[in-house]
């Protein structure tokens, strides 16, 4: 699916809830981005391959759709330096991720309370890009190519946060969401031989301020 | 009158030129001035040039801009030097008037006030002007016969800063045709930052501090020839200067050093001039030889006067010279008064250039059909200037022998001509111009014929190579070219240059310090040796020879010693050289003779530093003895020596083609006797000698027992080695490398490469595989590279980076169907070289080596058969094919994967015949490019690829390129088949493909 034809679809979702609109909610935010690592394994050896801690970015559009049940369409920019390690020999190679995904929200109090802890769900769909220089060698390629394309892969959401009120029409978030992913192959390619097991399991904190009306 | 005779008689020159006269171009602009010019001060605030006129008694102003005299100031009698105040107020004038009864004396300086409509006060010197000069603080230094006085125009008064032994000043009147610096004989000069003056007499020489008022030198030196021309030339920062032939810098604050000679001087006080330009490094000069000497100018670099560049004058110059601010022009004293040379402005005057300084045609037994290379004769500005060629040897022909640049000049060599040469013949190709303005070098075509018995590898250095050194401590050699004041270090394990070192002025001989750490490079035309630090291979300190010039260096365990041209003696003798202070002392005695020996003496010591040799072409020799640290041994037992000259570790000593014993006494003639000794190596205990009947004959190299002299297995050598001549009767021209692994000569067309076992028996070869170069798998296709694999293909290990290929390598030589073939490598096992255009179909394979001829080798060439070459680009076994993606320039890899929409560039061969057509073994043209005559289909993974260029890859020889785009629709992937289709043939490599 070309990523324009789902962002497309997460609008329609986010505007479908906008007709019954009580509480409209719009904000950004920045923080940081963390992936597990993966195993690389060859026959007879392995190795990790990982996205390195980075900085994040995003905004939202939220719409309270009742007092407790919301909904908002995200996007969140991830810098992360893609790494293959075996010892002391290290691969690297700049990248980047974009996602877009729309959550449910669930608030454990009514919206006009001051302070408000939520949990969130959804999906989306998260786009993986190599950045780096590509070199004639890398090292520890007989396991993993890093790569300098891009790869589009569907994800699942879960977070939770808390909003805080501070103005009458402006709002504190902090949340923590955490994105599964299948591995994008085609950025971070097993070699030949290699296989890469598990998916992409990155963890977003980010603080951020909404405006709300 | 003067004026308009002038006019006319340029008139009448310039109206010569379009009549289509004979006549050779000449750089520079004369401009009379109807009198004799005595120096020259630039004004280039007032767009002035002022032209003392000695004899007319006034100051010529010349207009920069119109060139010509605008205006004069008439001045006292005989304006002998002139110069201008830095803030431009002040013009001084001396004047030479040392006149006797029943005249008097008119000495003076003259005091002209630029800003004061140019009102004059004269004063009156006691003593003869020899010249003056401003410095940065406004005030002149007027040298005369005995003293510097400061003479400070602002205030009008003088001030005696030092005396010196008199000058011997000329008196006047003086015989006729005495030009102005034959009267008073001295100049000086300022440089461009006012802060130091230079000049020099008869025998006064000194550097004043304008800033410190400290005078370095003074009075009491010697030249022979005299000091001419006597002009000053100042550098910009006054740290050097040229005076008369001599370059001088200032070493130890207070000491005057002649770092470099001129060559070969006439002496005339009158006659040529010079000009540092200092930007540019350079100096322009004339020094004349001889009287007759045609007029020109040389462009030499100012810090060892390698020359450059020659240029025709239209006259003689003829004393002091300037350079403006921006370096455009140089004003210069000249016959006829002064010229204006636009020396900045090169380019906009014709010149000739040639593209290559040599052109080697190696035939050889596969190859006896006429050859042809060319070259590009152009104009360095881009003019179309006409030429002429000629050719010293009717078996050299060009085409065109004339014409107009630029063109590409075609250089055919018959060598059934010179057949009856077996070494290597050098013709002379001189070219000539009727407008160019400078003298180009003759190209050298250097022709060998070669038989299979002649061994060796010649490499070509172009230039005056005199003598070869093999480092003691690594695989490394090094090679004089005296006429570009270099050493050339090679290394040994592939004979290619690693660095070029920079010498002083004519180095003529070297030598190794016993700790191995320094290469002294003795040289004719400077009083400093050369050092270098051979484990950086950069410059140290030089060593100061004081007033002698070395004609050789040897370096024993215990003391260096020069044989130096002592110029203040008049005589030859033996220095030794203090590393410690980077100088040198005259030896007061040689042991208990007298230290004087004939000039063309030459020093070697031992490789284990006990001795030095020193023989003299008059048949006398020296023994220095490092244990006694003295001179050991004195004799002439022959009326001559020449040629080869060695020392050995064990006590022998080799002087021509005679061994001595540790006393100097002749024990044996080295045999075969024939032909002229030119190099002789010992190594553990024996020795290879190298000698050849005539420059154009073969050489000779053999192995010689020292025990008995007899010289074994004599072999002939590919080519001569260098012969001595009246005038460097010793030569030494071979070198075994410390490896042992060659034994390098310096032969005629540069060095010649060996094999240590050059005289071993060698087996026939034979032929086992034949493939295409590319992947040493597929078939080989007309035009393009293959390998052919087997046993006993060549004696040594050797590639070429000759362009056109060469038909023989090594020792080898391959031909296809009789045809020679163009080769890249050799080695004993493999074989790689062209298959030539005209191959098709079944064909026989024959490889000759000096150890005789293979068995017939038939195959069958395919009119195409492509195949993408393979690098390691990630180590040994890590094969890639060579397609390169156009996007960064780098070969694609699974780390640099094909792009969908990339342009590809596949390196290749064996894509069959091209158009137009390329000859065998020449690069392959950019313009027309060269391309295949059935264009191959590319794909990846089943997707055609659009072929955007398919033909050879221009200069290179045998390698095809095609250009392709990557389709949007290319599959993705690891391992993606690229495939080239061409005449039914495939080949397949694989890629990745990414988005």
């Amino acid at each position: 699916m070309k990523l324009s034809h789902v962002l497309v679809v997460c609008l329609a979702v986010s505007i479908g809830p906008a007709a019954l609109a009580q509480k409209w909610e719009f904000g950004g935010g920045g923080g940081g981005a963390f992936n597990m690592s993966n195993d690389v394994n060859r026959p007879t050896e392995s190795a990790k391959a990982k996205i390195q801690p980075g900085f994040s970015a995003g905004a939202w559009l939220e719409n309270n759709s009742n007092k407790r049940w919301g909904g908002e369409i995200r996007y969140a920019y991830q810098n992360g330096e893609m790494q293959l390690t075996q010892g002391s020999a290290k691969a690297k190679f700049s990248g980047e991720s974009h996602a877009m995904h729309y959550d449910f929200q669930w608030h454990a109090s009514d919206v006009d309370s001051p302070v408000r802890a939520y949990v969130a769900f959804g999906g989306g769909i998260k786009l993986y890009r190599g950045t780096g220089e590509e070199q004639l060698v890398q090292p520890l390629s007989r396991f993993a190519l890093l790569t300098k394309t891009q790869q589009v892969m569907g994800m699942a959401s879960v977070g939770a946060g808390v909003k805080m009120k501070i103005g009458a029409n402006w709002q504190l978030r902090v949340d923590v969401h955490d994105y599964l992913s299948p591995y994008p192959k085609e950025v971070i390619t097993p070699n030949l031989g290699s296989e890469i097991k598990g998916w992409v399991n990155n963890i977003v904190p980010m603080i951020g301020i909404s405006w709300t009306k | 009158m003067l004026r308009k005779s002038w006019i006319l008689a340029m008139a009448g020159w310039l109206l010569l030129i379009p009549t289509g006269v004979v006549l050779a171009g000449t750089f520079g602009q004369v401009v009379p001035i109807g009198g004799a010019v005595a120096d020259v001060a630039l004004d280039e605030a007032r767009g002035r040039l002022y032209v003392a006129n000695f004899t007319a008694n006034r100051i010529e102003v010349m207009s920069l801009a119109s060139r010509t005299i605008s205006t004069s100031i008439n001045v006292a009698a005989q304006p002998s030097s002139v110069a201008l105040s830095p803030d431009g107020h002040w013009l001084a004038v001396s004047h030479y008037g040392n006149n006797v009864s029943p005249g008097s004396p008119t000495n003076g300086v003259t005091l002209i006030d630029l800003r004061n409509n140019n009102s004059k006060v004269t004063f009156a010197l006691a003593n003869p002007p020899l010249g003056l000069a401003f410095g940065i603080d406004n005030k002149a230094l007027v040298v005369t016969s005995k003293d510097f006085i400061l003479f400070d125009p602002a205030v009008g008064t003088t001030q005696v800063i030092s005396t010196f032994a008199a000058e011997a000043a000329k008196t006047l009147p003086q015989p006729a045709q005495s030009l102005p610096a034959n009267i008073t004989q001295a100049s000086v000069g300022a440089s461009a930052d006012g802060r130091y003056i230079w000049g020099f007499g008869d025998k006064l020489m000194f550097r004043y501090s304008v800033i410190d008022h400290t005078i370095a030198g003074g009075s009491g030196y010697t030249a022979s020839p005299t000091l001419g021309p006597r002009a000053v030339s100042v550098s910009a920062d006054g740290s050097t200067a040229a005076l008369g032939w001599w370059m001088m810098d200032i070493y130890q604050l207070f000491s005057p050093r002649i770092y470099a000679d001129f060559a070969t001087p006439l002496g005339d006080l009158n006659l040529g001039g010079h000009a540092v330009d200092s930007p540019r490094g350079l100096v322009y000069s004339e020094v004349p030889t001889t009287r007759a000497d045609l007029p020109v100018l040389t462009i030499r670099d100012v810090d060892n006067l390698t020359l450059r560049q020659r240029l025709q004058l239209p006259e003689h110059l003829a004393g002091r010279a300037v350079m403006s601010a921006d370096g455009k022009n140089m004003y210069a004293a000249s016959d006829s008064g002064v010229m204006v040379l636009p020396v900045g402005q090169l380019n906009s005057v014709p010149r000739l250039e040639a593209s290559v300084e040599d052109l080697v045609f190696r035939g050889n037994f596969c190859d006896r059909d006429t050859a042809t290379q060319s070259f590009v004769l152009g104009d360095p500005g881009g003019a179309k200037v006409p030429f002429t060629i000629t050719s010293s040897n009717a078996g050299v022909r060009v085409s065109p022998s004339s014409g107009t640049t630029p063109a590409v000049i075609k250089v055919t060599v018959d060598p059934n001509s010179f057949a009856a040469q077996k070494g290597t013949v050098a013709v002379n190709l001189t070219i000539t111009s009727s407008t160019a303005v400078n003298l180009p070098s003759a190209i050298r075509v250097l022709v060998n014929s070669r038989e299979p018995d002649q061994r060796g590898t010649v490499i070509n250095v172009p230039g005056k190579l005199v003598d070869i050194a093999a480092d003691p401590a690594k695989d490394q050699y090094y090679v004089i070219r005296q006429d570009k004041n270099q050493v050339l270090v090679f290394d040994g394990s592939n004979n290619t240059l690693k660095a070029t070192l920079r010498t002083c002025n004519k180095p003529v001989s070297m030598a190794i310090t016993y700790d191995r750490n320094y290469l002294l490079v003795g040289c004719d035309l400077a009083q400093i040796m050369s050092v270098f630090d051979l484990n950086t291979l950069q410059p140290s300190t030089p060593i100061n020879t004081y007033a002698a010039n070395v004609q050789s260096v040897a370096a024993s365990a215990r003391g260096i010693f020069t044989v130096v041209r002592d110029t203040a003696a008049g005589k030859t003798t033996i220095h030794r050289v203090n590393m410690s202070s980077r100088s040198d002392a005259l030896m007061p005695t040689l042991g208990v003779w007298e230290n004087s020996v004939p000039l063309h003496t030459v020093a070697v010591a031992s490789s284990n530093g006990a001795s030095i040799l020193f023989p003299s072409d008059d048949g006398s020799v020296f023994l220095y003895d490092a244990n006694v640290d003295s001179f050991t041994i004195s004799r002439k037992d022959f009326a001559t020596f020449g040629g080869a000259y060695a020392a050995s570790a064990f006590g022998e000593y080799v002087i021509g083609n005679s061994l001595f014993n540790s006393s100097l006494v002749l024990t044996k003639t080295i045999q075969p006797t024939t032909g002229l000794s030119s190099g002789f190596a010992f190594v553990e205990g024996g020795g290879f000698f190298i000698s050849a009947p005539d420059a154009t004959s073969a050489g000779v190299i053999s192995r010689v027992n020292s025990t008995t002299g007899l010289g074994v297995l004599p072999t002939r050598s590919v080519e001569a080695p260098l012969l001595g001549d009246v005038n460097s009767p010793f030569t030494r021209t071979l070198a075994p490398l410390y490896s042992r692994g060659s034994i390098i000569a310096l032969t005629v067309s540069g060095i010649t490469v060996l094999a240590p076992g050059y005289d071993a028996s060698v087996a026939s070869p034979n032929i086992s595989r034949v493939v295409s170069a590319a992947d040493g798998v597929s078939s080989v296709a007309p035009g393009g590279l293959f390998s052919i694999y087997g046993t006993n293909l060549s004696p040594t290990n050797i590639a070429t980076k000759e362009i056109p290929l060469p038909s023989a390598l090594g020792d080898s030589c391959l031909t296809v169907n009789g045809q020679p073939v163009p080769l890249i490598f050799v080695s004993p096992t493999q074989i790689n070289g062209q298959m030539p255009f005209q191959t098709l179909g079944n064909v026989t394979l024959i490889v000759h080596t000096p150890g005789g001829v293979s068995d017939n080798y038939n195959l069958t060439v395919p009119s195409a058969a492509p195949a993408i070459f393979r690098a390691e680009v990630a180590g040994p076994g890590t094969l890639f094919p060579t397609v390169v993606r156009a996007a960064n320039n780098l070969m694609v890899t699974d780390t640099n994967p094909v792009h969908r929409n990339d342009v590809l560039v596949i390196y290749m061969t064996g894509l069959g015949k091209v158009s137009p057509f390329v000859e065998n073994g020449q690069p392959a043209p950019s313009d027309p490019l060269a391309n295949t005559v059935a264009d191959p289909e590319v794909f990846i993974g089943g997707v055609g690829l659009p072929i955007l260029y398919s033909g050879l890859a221009p200069g290179q020889v045998g390698l095809y390129q095609v250009n392709v785009s990557v389709p949007g629709n290319t599959p993705l992937g690891l391992g993606q088949a690229l495939s080239i289709k061409q005449g039914g043939v495939t080949h397949t490599v694989t890629v990745r493909v990414v988005n």
